[in-house]
């Protein structure tokens, strides 16, 4: 056997800066030159994520029917365009936040920008697209409640924040049928507006680009902010198990409510949601998967909202030992509470976690994903370089006081569908 | 373009590098020649399981995972109906991390009968989790089992039931490492910012002195002319009927791949492609459809598959597809919309050079066709089809004689 060859680098973690410009119209615009790619992507962010919406589906369906027609372009030309350049056009809504994203080779920037300017600055939400989006969705919908994985998602958010928190909601399929066109016009206007979002563009960016962009955005009106709407005090219930007809599996969520990105403590936890379930051999895909064979996946990792955030662990297991599995993870957490890990241990998570930074920044896309992360905290780039920092200097001690002040069993939410 | 070096080591393993300049990472992929259709028909599932066991540790290393993550790599695996693929991707000052232990278990794996016990749990959990507890999880491998009657495609990588993963024994374990986990019957490619030589000559150190012992695998029986028209109709809980239907078409290395690739662009690349501008949006038939290709080594399958509204019947959808391939051969796809169809694979392909695990990846696939070339060439042969190609193809595929029709039906 020839020597091993680990030599266990941990490389800097370095990220430039964005270029930040401020448009005349407030808006902000971040740019993050990569030149030696031919391709550019371009991100806007806009505070108009589920969370915001008065109407059922209202948030994801403004979002989603954008490039369902403008006022110089029918949906048709809009695909036409976006598929005749290879570009991609891309929505992505979440509790908070809706994500819009083009995608383009650099040759063809000017013409994916002008079917931008169309569906950025003069969506139409024709009549007609509205209904077909409601019946196509509600479809859908049904198929995804189907599955038990969903089903816990959706109850896991209940059991979290209560059912009529705009964290926890949830609604029945037949909301669509209340999803009026005239609902998502004043969505938009409330909501899409150069107070309310930011802009973060990425790849070969030069004068032209950099024009291109400015043109664009600096359209967006510049409405006042919409307000931040009160949330309801959060209305927790530790245990939930429903039936799933013909399950053969049970899906397993099980999660403690925390804080933010922006709390002390957050990336702390972060390591010991890693311990647990953050990587192929973690404690409990140890536990749960190579020792038992109860599963063929479980994962656990911090997730992070606006105003809240928490940590959760997720799997399918067997229906027959869906028991066994829950005892094994409170064990592991139990274990993880009242035993200090091992430095190795502990190194191989730090490790880890660094690794997964690297591969996440690797490519223009990449570390545009990163930037805007640390734009919603408030922070620049420089926080990355903190972030691991933090990580590496981190103590098996301190791993277990956090475990141990955080993951108390009856702090726990437990959802079982199956 | 990706530029590579090759070079075949003495005991036949092929190796292929590429120089990548940006990344601070490197990727290390390494490809076996076998897949589900090396399966014994009895013993369906088992290249996927072995997928599994090759992380199971060796007689020198008990943990694959573990000096990966250490090194902050990341490792993974899949494996189809043609070939088993291992990647990692860790910091490129740790690449031979990777070197070290891939050689280490092409030829250390320890198997023992608990390991195989557990790991057949956690892939029946799989097939359980993947294919039984979700909707529609079933209707691809009905599909196949309709469309060949021979030739192994005829089952998923996952296997037909959990049963022939349930009987696997720790013989034919031994007998399928020794048989297909050798150098010669396998690809090895690296892309990081290092000289080519030099990685060229890391991966000499490495693998250069396991041992080979050639054999010469079984034929993999072929699938017959298709001489009449297929349907099956099943029944199932779900929200919405579906219905696919699949054509045979030539295989991986032949100018049906393109030309059906290509075709499917037409019918669904985007939402600007027809069936979704004609069946979704205009006649509003179907909540979704699709035109894929299988795509796999020997001849293939050309599958439209659509999910019906609740207003559609299942004779408007069928008929509203006949209309789609019958269109295809008789009128001609405008310069347009070909310039359309190939911008867009030329796009995808320069999306897919970003990062070096793709490389590495496509790097190894090309050369287990037999034509390495090809990586670099393909977007030519997409740009050569013109509406002649396509008449052909459409003629020669969309037959009702050479199709297969699966009703997956709303209960």
């Amino acid at each position: 056997m020839k020597e091993l060859p680990i030599k266990n680098v941990q490389p800097a973690i370095e990220i430039a800066d964005a270029e930040l410009v401020s448009l005349k119209n407030g808006m902000q615009l971040y740019l993050l030159p990569a030149n030696k790619f031919a391709v550019m992507r371009l991100t806007l962010l806009f505070r108009a994520g589920s969370s915001r919406q008065s109407v059922p589906f209202s948030a994801s369906a403004t979002a989603n029917l954008l490039a369902e027609g403008s006022e110089a372009m029918t949906a048709r030309e809009i695909s036409e365009q976006l598929d005749f350049h290879g570009s991609y056009f891309d929505v992505n809504t979440d509790r908070d936040y809706v994500y819009i994203s083009f995608a383009m080779l650099s040759k063809f920037v000017p013409e994916t920008l002008r079917v931008a300017e169309q569906l950025l600055l003069h969506p139409t939400f024709p009549e007609e697209e509205v209904e077909t989006y409601r019946l196509k969705r509600k479809q859908r919908l049904q198929i995804e409640r189907q599955k038990v994985d969903v089903r816990a998602r959706e109850a896991f958010a209940r059991a979290m924040f209560g059912a009529d928190h705009p964290y926890g909601h949830s609604f029945e399929e037949a909301a669509y049928d209340q999803l009026t066109r005239e609902e998502l016009v004043a969505f938009y206007r409330r909501h899409y507006t150069a107070s309310n979002g930011f802009a973060v563009c990425s790849g070969r960016i030069g004068d032209e680009e950099r024009k291109a962009l400015c043109a664009l955005l600096e359209q967006l009106p510049a409405a006042e902010a919409a307000p931040r709407p009160e949330f309801p005090p959060i209305c927790q219930e530790r245990e939930v198990r429903l039936a799933h007809e013909g399950a053969v599996q049970s899906s397993i969520r099980i999660g403690r409510l925390l804080f933010p990105r922006e709390h002390p403590d957050f990336v702390g936890m972060q390591v010991v949601a890693a311990t647990l379930g953050g990587y192929f051999g973690s404690r409990l895909m140890q536990n749960l998967r190579e020792q038992h064979g109860y599963t063929y996946g479980v994962i656990s990792a911090m997730v992070n909202f606006e105003r809240e955030g928490y940590l959760a662990i997720a799997t399918q297991v067997g229906t027959e030992v869906t028991e066994e599995a829950l005892k094994e993870i409170y064990y592991e957490i139990e274990r993880l509470r009242h035993e200090t890990m091992s430095d190795e241990e502990l190194q191989l998570v730090k490790n880890i976690m660094t690794g997964e930074m690297m591969r996440i920044l690797d490519g223009p896309f990449g570390i545009a994903d990163v930037t805007i992360e640390n734009i919603l905290c408030g922070r620049t780039n420089r926080i990355i370089t903190e972030n691991v920092e933090r990580i590496r200097s981190i103590t098996p001690e301190e791993v277990q006081r956090l475990a141990e002040k955080y993951l108390r069993r009856e702090d726990l939410v437990t959802v079982v569908v199956g | 373009m990706i530029p590579y070096k090759k070079r075949i080591l003495e005991n036949g393993l092929t190796v292929v590098v590429n120089r990548d300049r940006s990344s601070k990472l490197s990727a290390v992929n390494l490809l076996y020649k076998v897949g589900a259709r090396n399966e014994d028909p009895d013993r369906t599932g088992f290249a996927h399981l072995f997928e599994h066991l090759m992380f199971r540790g060796t007689c020198d290393v008990p943990s694959f995972d573990l000096p990966v993550q250490m090194a902050s790599g990341e490792d993974n695996a899949f494996t189809n109906n043609d070939y088993t693929n291992f990647y990692l991707t860790l910091p490129v000052d740790n690449l031979e991390t990777a070197l070290w232990l891939e050689s280490d278990r092409m030829q250390g794996l320890w198997i023992t009968p608990e390991k195989l016990e557990t790991e057949k749990r956690v892939v029946v959990e799989e097939f359980r989790q993947r294919y039984l507890n979700q909707p529609y999880g079933d209707q691809t491998m009905l599909l196949r089992a309709l469309a060949y009657r021979i030739h192994p495609y005829r089952w998923a990588t996952i296997g037909r039931s959990t049963d022939h993963i349930e009987g696997a024994t720790l013989d034919e374990v031994e007998h399928f490492y020794r048989t297909f986990y050798r150098p010669s019957n396998a690809v090895l490619a690296l892309s990081a910012d290092r000289d080519e030589e030099a990685m060229l000559d890391l991966a000499e150190k490495w693998f250069g002195e396991l041992q080979d012992t050639p054999f010469t695998p079984a034929p993999i029986p072929q699938e017959p002319q298709q001489e009449e028209a297929r349907t099956l109709v099943v029944e199932r809980d779900v929200p919405a009927t579906t219905i696919s239907i699949a054509y045979h078409m030539g295989d991986r290395l032949s100018k049906d791949f393109c030309t059906g690739d290509l075709v499917s662009d037409l019918l669904s690349g985007g939402d600007s492609s027809r069936l979704y501008q004609h069946l979704v949006k205009d006649e509003r038939l179907f909540a979704s459809v699709n035109a894929y290709i299988s795509g796999d080594v020997d001849p293939g399958l050309f599958i439209l598959t659509g999910q019906l509204l609740p207003t559609t019947t299942e004779e408007q959808a069928i008929e509203a597809f006949h209309r789609e391939t019958e269109s295809l051969k008789h009128e001609a796809a405008s310069a347009y919309e070909l310039e359309k169809v190939k911008n867009k694979f030329e796009a995808n392909a320069l999306f897919g050079e970003l990062n070096v695990m793709n490389k590495a990846m496509n790097l190894c696939y090309y050369d287990f066709l037999g034509d390495l070339e090809l990586i670099n060439r393909e977007i030519a042969q997409y740009r050569s089809i013109d509406t002649e190609r396509i008449f052909e193809f459409a003629r020669r595929i969309f037959r009702a004689e050479n199709s297969s029709t699966l009703i997956y039906r709303a209960r």
